[in-house]
């Protein structure tokens, strides 16, 4: 059963006197400028089911939320626990690398993803298909549009049997037949007793997928409730 | 809630245990494989030209080392041999130490979206080159027929000595890849390092060939030990001294269990370090 439950998590960031970002052991070492708090006490648990959108403006801290339940980031403080298998399109670049054909990409990403170098292998026709890619998935990934970065990604992702999908925006990069998959997909793993948290400025189709949303401000969750509550304190907010 | 003296440490669970025992291996093995394929690929190219580019390039170092010896009017026994002994295990160690440098903000991409076991980038990287640099051991037969040295029993300890050369890249990766990401502006520094440790070692010239008082400190490096160890089951047909393999070994397991904790204590911030590189 998919499940996700946070207690007061919290992501700390340390800047040199460069702004560059330090590990706590390297802040011992190098002279520390600065310090933020990119998410403070956040505490939520999402169900198997939900569909949960993260609302806020830039830099408010849905991007790092999304990192943290991925497992790309660790809490800084807090604690966080995920029952499921996360699937996930977090970056720009949608996971992907640009130096490795599609057919690489495919079966490096689901060797990490967890599967064993057969399966991962195996996978290749169902991903290639999936993606729509044709021709261009034997080529480099650099080549790519972003949109068909998002598309080969994501395609990699249904190949993992994900219970528990976290998207950031990139798919708002697919163009609208391919957007449509993506809402399908969501719908069913929906259906299928999974979870979707998403966050993006497209909110007619994020209110499609997400009946559920957290407002963000400034690292803390200010609201959470019914999508359209949600997004009319949002917005509202914003005209003010 | 930003952690004080009385709060709870931070953690992240996964109720989806990860596979236990021989399968965890072979699972980790996989993904060692799988990121060391992508790395050749990305470092070395693809289609034929990977494999003459991976079967000349050794020939190519050794030729400019032998260059420079005959220019420095050194003569000796089997010069082309002698240096491939060294350059052999001198380029798998570094090659391994500078993809480790590069082995974090190479994966920045994924190190973004998804989790994975981060501690195998380093291990990978050494894959990646010993596996580039097999090749190069086709030089040994090849320069043992031009200069008409026979094999010998002692070839025997030959895996012994590529075993050890390899526990000296796998504990040098460690501190590398934190290096890669700690300061990646010194890398290029650290890697003329690197070259200089080849000249002071027995290189160009074999440990025998060398004074007294050189020889002093030139076993203080890790590489003299592997260096001589080549030549001694290749060149001299002799079984190589203990300390010849023991030091090189006992440097790299030394540098492993100093900087492996590190690295797995560091690695939970990657996400953050490589998106400001």
């Amino acid at each position: 059963m998919s499940h996700i439950r946070a207690e007061g998590v919290g992501v700390q960031f340390l800047f040199d006197r460069q702004q560059r970002t330090m590990s706590p052991m390297l802040a011992r070492f190098r002279r520390r400028s600065s310090e933020h708090w990119a998410l403070t006490d956040v505490s939520f648990e999402m169900t198997a089911g939900e569909g949960v959108a993260l609302l806020g403006a830039s830099g408010s801290g849905k991007s790092t939320l999304l990192r943290i339940i991925a497992g790309v980031l660790e809490p800084d403080a807090g604690q966080i626990a995920v029952s499921g298998r996360v699937g996930s399109l977090l970056s720009i670049q949608a996971g992907v690398m640009a130096a490795l054909t599609g057919r690489e990409n495919t079966y490096l990403l689901g060797v990490l993803a967890g599967m064993t170098a057969r399966q991962a292998r195996a996978q290749i026709p169902e991903v290639k298909a999936r993606s729509r890619l044709e021709d261009q998935y034997e080529h480099l990934v650099g080549s790519y549009s972003q949109g068909m970065r998002a598309r080969l990604g994501l395609a990699v992702i249904e190949g993992t049997e994900p219970s528990i999908l976290l998207l950031d925006e990139v798919h708002e990069a697919l163009d609208h037949e391919f957007r449509d998959h993506v809402e399908a997909y969501a719908h069913r793993l929906l259906e299928a007793g999974g979870l979707v948290v998403a966050t993006g400025h497209d909110h007619p189709m994020l209110e499609r997928l997400c009946t559920r949303a957290l407002l963000l401000e400034d690292g803390h969750v200010t609201a959470d409730g019914g999508f359209l509550d949600v997004q009319r304190r949002y917005l509202g907010d914003r005209a003010a | 809630m930003k952690p004080t003296a009385e709060a709870p440490r931070p953690t992240r669970t996964d109720t989806a245990p990860p596979p236990a025992g021989a399968a965890s291996w072979a699972k980790r093995l996989d993904i060692v494989w799988a990121l060391a394929r992508s790395d050749l690929r990305i470092r070395y190219g693809r289609g034929s030209w990977q494999v003459v580019n991976w079967f000349v390039n050794p020939f190519v170092l050794v030729g400019v080392y032998v260059l420079l010896r005959v220019i420095l009017d050194r003569g000796g026994e089997a010069v082309g041999l002698s240096i491939a002994c060294a350059v052999v295990p001198f380029q798998i160690v570094m090659l391994s130490c500078v993809s480790a440098m590069n082995s974090v903000s190479l994966r920045e991409p994924i190190l973004l979206n998804m989790r994975f076991d981060r501690t195998l980038l380093p291990p990978s990287a050494v894959m990646t080159e010993t596996l580039a640099f097999v090749t190069s051991f086709v030089m040994f037969p090849l320069m043992m027929l031009l200069y008409w040295v026979g094999p010998t029993t002692a070839l025997l300890w030959l895996p012994l000595v590529v075993a050890a050369t390899m526990l000296l890249a796998f504990g040098a990766a460690w501190p590398s890849a934190l290096l890669g990401v700690w300061a990646p502006g010194v890398t290029l520094f650290a890697t003329q390092g690197l070259r200089i440790m080849f000249f002071a070692a027995p290189g160009l010239v074999a440990l025998s060939e060398m004074s007294d008082d050189v020889r002093r400190w030139i076993v203080l490096n890790p590489l003299t030990g592997l260096f001589e160890s080549f030549r001694d089951v290749i060149l001299y047909g002799d079984a190589p001294a203990l300390w010849q393999l023991g030091y090189p070994a006992a440097v790299g397991a030394l540098l492993a269990a100093v900087f492996l904790p590190l690295y797995r204590r560091e690695q939970r911030h990657f996400a953050k370090l490589v998106s400001s590189l």
